[in-house]
């Protein structure tokens, strides 16, 4: 019954783990890029040898320790040198070999550098948020945003690493492993979605209080739309349309938010927060934290702590209407 | 294999060289201090290899003539603790005051050189990563040779009122080696500060 | 034989035991809690007050497991979670497995080579109260809200003083300074005695395989430690001072930082892991009643780890950014480790199977140790290819592969060993049905936490993080990752149950239980304040199996002091005497001095130098004639 526990554990364990899959879109095991995928390919074989080994292993000890009555034992001096030399060091030796060899491989294949016609993106982290630049043919191309990205699908994409306070990462599991953003040095990546799709990325290096939420939204969109999109970036924030939105940017303009943010087209050009100019495209808030909503978006002006405790954004008190406005302002800026 | 008693009744409670323990005692603190050492010159020598311009502009080269005189002063040193400690393997309690004595006055010479030169350097420890490593460094060795003073103060108020001899010298033996590596483990650093940035 | 206390006064054994227990037996009441030296309670005292940490971090560590069992839940603030998480990491890794390893080794590494106590006694001393100190200074941190915060292994400048401003970090940078202190104090001890004080015919090639386990743990802790003392001493000047050494405009960066830590941090994990092999080779040999098939591979085995072990912490920085082809290298050098590994495993796969194995307890643990550190190891040679690791860097997978070897190669192999020399510590037996419940619960408790860890980190979970959003697919395997560290906590509940039950009740041991074969089995359970009446002398591998003659003894050492016996390094052949210090309060008060000048050292830096001053003048009140005059004069040479 002892020796039973240990594979019968086993099997359970891993019978809740098949239960609940493996798919998502945060997930290297669903690769949707071929760096994802060389990774993911190369991850599948080796938890196969993986397992056979740990099979392998158990079955030697179990078998070592079981004995009928009064039997004696079964391996002799001569076989248990051989056991060794083969089992402990020509095999491993072998296995490890091979491994070594396509480990390098496959990193060099998804580290060489992508075909001329890559677009840039500048991606800047700081405590915790993201911010991202695309670099037009003139300035007034140039375009800003936040915690959302669009890349062209089927198209590489280099993105420059840059982080302005302390160590964080830049990780899309399902289309490339990480690479850190460290201050002082600057990284560069490069990955590719195969199709269009929507993904989340995260950060995955230990930044202070909020590294947990410190997500973004990757969108690979056919090149058409990215470009539209990209164009709609770069202008300028739209003119109020009706009376509510247009007080709502009285609001916005007289109080403490241009401190800190930009809304390209207005005075608003701060640069401690997030660039706001097309804030109401985006799907989520903060940072992947909540989705993009009316209800979550006045939550988290009047008390951004409740939604993501100790971020760099202090709570605004304003009158109700005023509040109104500035959400139904902030809604129109798509 | 026939039990036979192994009688130690006749062996020797005095042990020298590499038989006591507290020679391999010692060892092992010159060993984890060369891995300190170690570390401050390996970073070092990282930062170097990081930059251009070494040290940063605005910073001189740093002068040789007088740390120069100072790290011949650190070794000569050594030869006056080391005729003070086989003085007193031959009995020679004279030998061991005046050498240590002689020693401590060359340590002390060392260190107010190093106190001349140091007044009057243009960047602190928080000007700069140079500053930095070069401030640690040097104050980290000078901490040494500043415990080593002190250490061998009391090692000569002891050899003043009689306490060694030929016999009882452990004290004096530990003393010598440590004074003698902290000598030793100089000569990198002064190639390190003083010379390396004129030819790396 | 007859207990002194009873025997007539005219039996000349009697009345040298009763002089060998007065000459070393330590004070005991209040004040003399602060004196002894022997190395028995000194050991003792590092395993009680490990274990003391062990159940601290573990319960941060359940709580931390409610907090993410669900998402958003609100239970621990982020604040508190990172404080948890990195005092956790901390604890763990230097509050318990270093000083629970040393422990086992002060205790039990003189009894195995026969001899009656360490080399250096007080500084033995001083060592435990560094670590006592260190660690209670870090918990009152705790307490008033100052933990650090920033991960056990603080990457600037997010531990600089501009995004750490609080003396958190501080707590963090000069406390594993401080801390490290004792780790090398007990390295440098342990090599001493095992290269000097071996029973004579103790040559090295006949030593226990667990003693030249410690042999090469204390190498690498004395070639490891120093570099995070010197790094963590700059992070500290970074803070206080001002200097630059992680500034990320200079020079060196937070990339030097992680060159140093993880120059140490590699090794680090080997120094906890190493002893652990030495134990299961203890256990493996006495339960498969016969001798250890491969006992030269075993040790070479050792040795190779020991070395290589210095040749991979770059793999701890795979997604830095730096060269493929030195990542390669280190892919490797990682990859090489494996093989020694391996070795070892079958070399006790193969000695169970040629002897005849008795189940208990202990082996059961050692079982475990082979599935669960398998897979770990396993798990660490998928990390060490860098494309995968890029992956897995950070995320929930590189937790569980860090807790199955932790745990699996670590814990495990501990908790054997605490069954299997509970005995000699105590003179009693513990049951062995707890054994076997603790075990199946740690078992299954162990997989069921950790096994959905690899597919958590897989599927995007990244590591510390106090909270996850819903809709990742993240929930049930936390929350099943929860469950079994309830069981977890069960299954060392009822190990802490059987300690306590045993204590009182447990039948009594006798010196030799198990027949196990290497000398501490050779005397008493628990042993003697001097250890051995007369210290035994050694004529092959595995003496107390090789028919030892009672006749087999040193004699002459005198019972009026604290003689041990000196050995040459290679042979051990009889070389001298050494004569011990004994009770002393001297490195209780060293070891204040240094706590000052370290701790204080956070407020400003002038404490630095006030500690410095006390502590020379204390080592020189420590070391003032006096000491010395213990020793005949000259003249008797020998000491008849
Ligand atoms: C006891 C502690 C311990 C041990 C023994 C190991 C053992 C190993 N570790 Fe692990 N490791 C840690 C503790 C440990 N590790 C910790 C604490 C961290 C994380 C620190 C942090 O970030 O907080 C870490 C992180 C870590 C990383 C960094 C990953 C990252 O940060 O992204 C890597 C990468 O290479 C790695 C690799 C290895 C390897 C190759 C081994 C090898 O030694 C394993 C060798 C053993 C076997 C392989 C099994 C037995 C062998 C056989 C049965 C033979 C047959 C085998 C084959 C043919 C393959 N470890
Ligand atoms: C030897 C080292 C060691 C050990 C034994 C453990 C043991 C455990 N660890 Fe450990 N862990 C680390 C070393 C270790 N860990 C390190 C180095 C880190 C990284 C830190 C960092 O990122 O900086 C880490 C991080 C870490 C995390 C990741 C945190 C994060 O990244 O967000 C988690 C999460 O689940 C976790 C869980 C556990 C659990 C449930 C146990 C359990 O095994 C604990 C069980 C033990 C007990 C509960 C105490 C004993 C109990 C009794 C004696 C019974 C009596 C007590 C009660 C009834 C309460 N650990
Ligand atoms: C002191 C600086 C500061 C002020 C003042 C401030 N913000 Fe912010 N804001 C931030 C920061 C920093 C963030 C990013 C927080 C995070 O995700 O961690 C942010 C995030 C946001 C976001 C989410 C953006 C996104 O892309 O997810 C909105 C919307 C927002 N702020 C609106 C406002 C409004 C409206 C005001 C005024 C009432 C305001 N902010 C005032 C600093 C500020
Ligand atoms: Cu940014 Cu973690
Ligand atoms: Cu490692």
């Amino acid at each position: 019954m002892r020796r039973a526990a240990a594979p019968a554990a086993l099997a359970a364990v891993v019978a809740v783990l098949l239960l609940t899959g493996c798919a998502g879109d945060q997930s290297a095991l669903d690769p949707k890029g071929p760096q994802a995928a060389r990774i993911a390919r190369m991850s599948w074989l080796i938890f196969g040898f993986g397992a056979a080994i740990l099979a392998a292993v158990t079955v030697l000890f179990l078998n070592a320790i079981r004995r009928g009555p009064g039997e004696e034992p079964r391996l002799s001096e001569r076989g248990a040198w051989r056991f060794v030399i083969v089992a402990g060091v020509a095999v491993p030796a072998v296995i490890l070999f091979a491994f070594l060899a396509y480990s390098a491989r496959t990193g060099n294949i998804i580290a060489t550098p992508p075909p001329d016609d890559a677009l840039t993106i500048q991606a800047v982290s700081r405590q915790w948020w993201w911010e991202f630049n695309y670099k037009g043919r003139s300035p007034s191309e140039n375009a800003r945003t936040a915690n959302e990205i669009y890349i062209p699908a089927g198209r590489p994409v280099r993105f420059e690493l840059v982080a302005l306070d302390v160590i964080h990462s830049f990780w899309i599991p399902n289309l490339h492993g990480k690479m850190d953003m460290i201050p002082g040095r600057r990284n560069t990546m490069w990955l590719q979605a195969d199709h269009p799709g929507v993904w989340r990325g995260q950060c995955a290096e230990f930044c202070g209080l909020q590294h947990a939420l410190m997500a973004f939204v990757v969108v690979a969109a056919p090149e058409e739309e990215f470009q539209e999109w990209l164009a709609r970036q770069a202008s300028e924030a739209v003119e109020p349309a009706d009376a509510a939105t247009r007080r709502g940017r009285e609001v916005f303009l007289g109080s403490s938010c241009v401190l800190c943010h930009s809304v390209r087209g207005t005075l608003a050009l701060a640069t401690v927060g997030p660039d706001l100019t097309h804030v109401g495209s985006r799907r989520t808030l903060a940072a992947g934290t909540t989705p993009n909503t009316r209800g979550h978006l006045g939550g988290w002006i009047a008390d951004p702590h409740g939604i993501k405790p100790g971020n760099h954004m202090p709570a605004t008190q304003l009158p109700a209407q005023d509040l109104t406005a500035l959400i139904a302002y902030l809604e129109s800026l798509r | 294999m026939n039990g036979e008693p192994v009688d130690v009744r006749r062996l020797s409670v005095y042990h020298f060289g590499n038989q006591g323990p507290l020679y391999w005692g010692i060892l092992g603190v010159l060993a984890i201090e060369s891995v300190v050492f170690g570390s401050l010159i390996a970073s070092y020598l990282y930062m170097r290899m990081g930059e251009v311009q070494w040290p940063p502009p605005g910073t001189a080269e740093p002068k040789l003539l007088l740390p120069t005189i100072y790290t011949a002063i650190l070794l000569a040193s050594s030869i006056p603790v080391y005729w003070g400690d086989s003085g007193i393997e031959r009995n020679d309690a004279r030998a061991l005051r005046w050498g240590m004595l002689i020693g401590i006055a060359m340590a002390l010479g060392f260190l107010a050189l190093k106190a001349i030169e140091y007044s009057d350097i243009d960047y602190f420890w928080n000007s700069h990563a140079y500053g930095s490593i070069v401030w640690a460094i040097s104050g980290f060795h000078a901490l040494h040779v500043l415990s080593l003073v002190l250490k061998t103060i009391v090692i000569d108020i002891l050899a003043w009122r009689g306490y060694f001899n030929a016999e009882r010298r452990l004290g004096v033996t530990i003393n010598g080696i440590y004074w003698h590596f902290v000598v030793v483990v100089w000569i990198p650093l002064y190639f390190l500060i003083y010379w390396s940035p004129r030819m790396l | 034989m007859s207990s002194p206390e009873t025997a007539p006064l005219h039996d000349p054994a009697a009345e040298e035991e009763r002089q060998l227990v007065r000459t070393w037996r330590s004070p005991t009441g209040f004040p003399g809690w602060f004196l002894p030296v022997n190395q028995r309670e000194i050991g003792k005292r590092f395993i009680v007050t490990a274990f003391g940490f062990f159940i601290a971090a573990g319960i941060l560590a359940l709580l931390m497991r409610v907090q993410l069992a669900h998402p958003r839940l609100e239970f621990l603030s982020p604040d508190l979670y990172n404080q948890f998480f990195t005092m956790h990491g901390v604890t763990m890794m230097f509050l318990f497995a270093i000083p629970v390893m040393e422990g086992m080794a002060i205790y039990l590494a003189p009894l195995m080579i026969g001899t009656r106590d360490m080399a250096l006694p007080r500084l033995n001393a001083f060592g435990y109260y560094v670590f006592l100190l260190g660690g209670l200074l870090l918990y009152a941190g705790f307490a008033v809200g100052l933990a650090p915060d920033v991960g056990w292994f603080a990457y600037p400048p997010l531990a600089g003083a501009e995004y750490s401003p609080t003396l958190r970090a501080d707590f963090y940078a000069t406390l594993i300074a401080f801390i490290e202190v004792a780790a090398l104090v007990a390295a440098v001890e342990l090599v001493v005695t095992i290269f000097k004080q071996r029973a004579p015919g103790m040559s090295l090639n006949r030593m226990p395989l667990f003693v030249w386990a410690i042999l090469v743990t204390a190498f690498m802790i004395v070639f490891a430690m120093p570099a995070v003392m010197v790094a963590s001493m700059m992070l500290a000047l970074d803070r206080t001072v001002g200097t630059h050494f992680f500034a990320a405009s200079g020079a060196g960066g937070p990339v030097l930082w992680q060159h140093l830590f993880w120059f140490f941090g590699h090794p680090e994990v080997y120094i906890i892991f190493i002893p652990a092999l030495g134990m299961v080779s203890s256990i493996v040999g006495t339960f498969a009643r016969r001798p250890l098939f491969g006992y030269t591979a075993l040790v070479l085995s050792l040795i190779a780890t020991g070395f290589l072990g210095f040749g991979l912490w770059v793999h701890h920085m795979f997604t830095v950014g730096l060269p493929q082809l030195a990542m390669s290298f280190f892919t490797g050098a990682s990859l090489l480790i494996a093989i020694p590994s391996g070795v070892q495993i079958f070399c006790w796969i193969a000695t169970l199977w040629m002897g005849k194995p008795v189940i208990r307890t202990p082996l059961l643990f050692v079982l475990g140790f082979f599935f669960i550190f398998t897979l770990g190891g396993l798990t660490g040679v998928m990390v060490a290819s860098v494309p995968f690791d890029q992956q897995a860097h950070d995320t929930f997978f590189l937790v569980a592969h860090f807790h199955y070897v932790l745990i699996g190669g670590s814990v495990f192999p501990l908790m054997g060993g605490l069954y299997f020399w509970w005995p000699k510590f105590t003179g009693r037996m513990m049951s062995e049905k707890m054994g076997v419940a603790s075990f199946a619960l740690l078992f299954i408790g162990f997989n069921v936490t950790f096994f959905p860890m690899h597919e958590l980190g897989l599927i995007g979970m990244p590591r510390r993080v106090y909270t996850y959003v819903e809709g990742m697919g993240w929930d049930n395997l936390n929350f099943i990752a929860t469950v079994g560290a309830a069981v977890l906590t069960l299954g060392f509940a009822v190990t802490l149950i059987n300690a306590i039950w045993s204590w009182f009740r447990g039948r009594e041991a006798g010196p030799n239980p198990w027949n196990g074969d290497s000398l501490e089995w050779a005397t008493a359970s628990p042993p003697p304040v001097y250890n051995f009446r007369h210290p035994p002398v050694v004529r092959g591998r595995w003496p107390m199996w090789e028919n030892p003659q009672p006749e087999d003894r040193v004699t002459g050492l005198r019972p009026d002091r604290r003689e041990v016996l000196i050995t040459t390094v290679l042979d051990a052949r009889p070389q001298g005497i050494a004569v011990l210090p004994g009770p002393s309060i001297w490195p209780f008060l060293l070891a204040l001095a240094v706590c000052v000048a370290f701790g204080g050292f956070m407020i400003h830096p002038a404490f630095f130098l006030v500690g410095f001053f006390a502590a020379f003048a204390i080592v020189v009140a420590w070391h003032w004639p006096g000491e010395e005059e213990r020793l005949p004069p000259w003249k008797e040479r020998t000491r008849e």
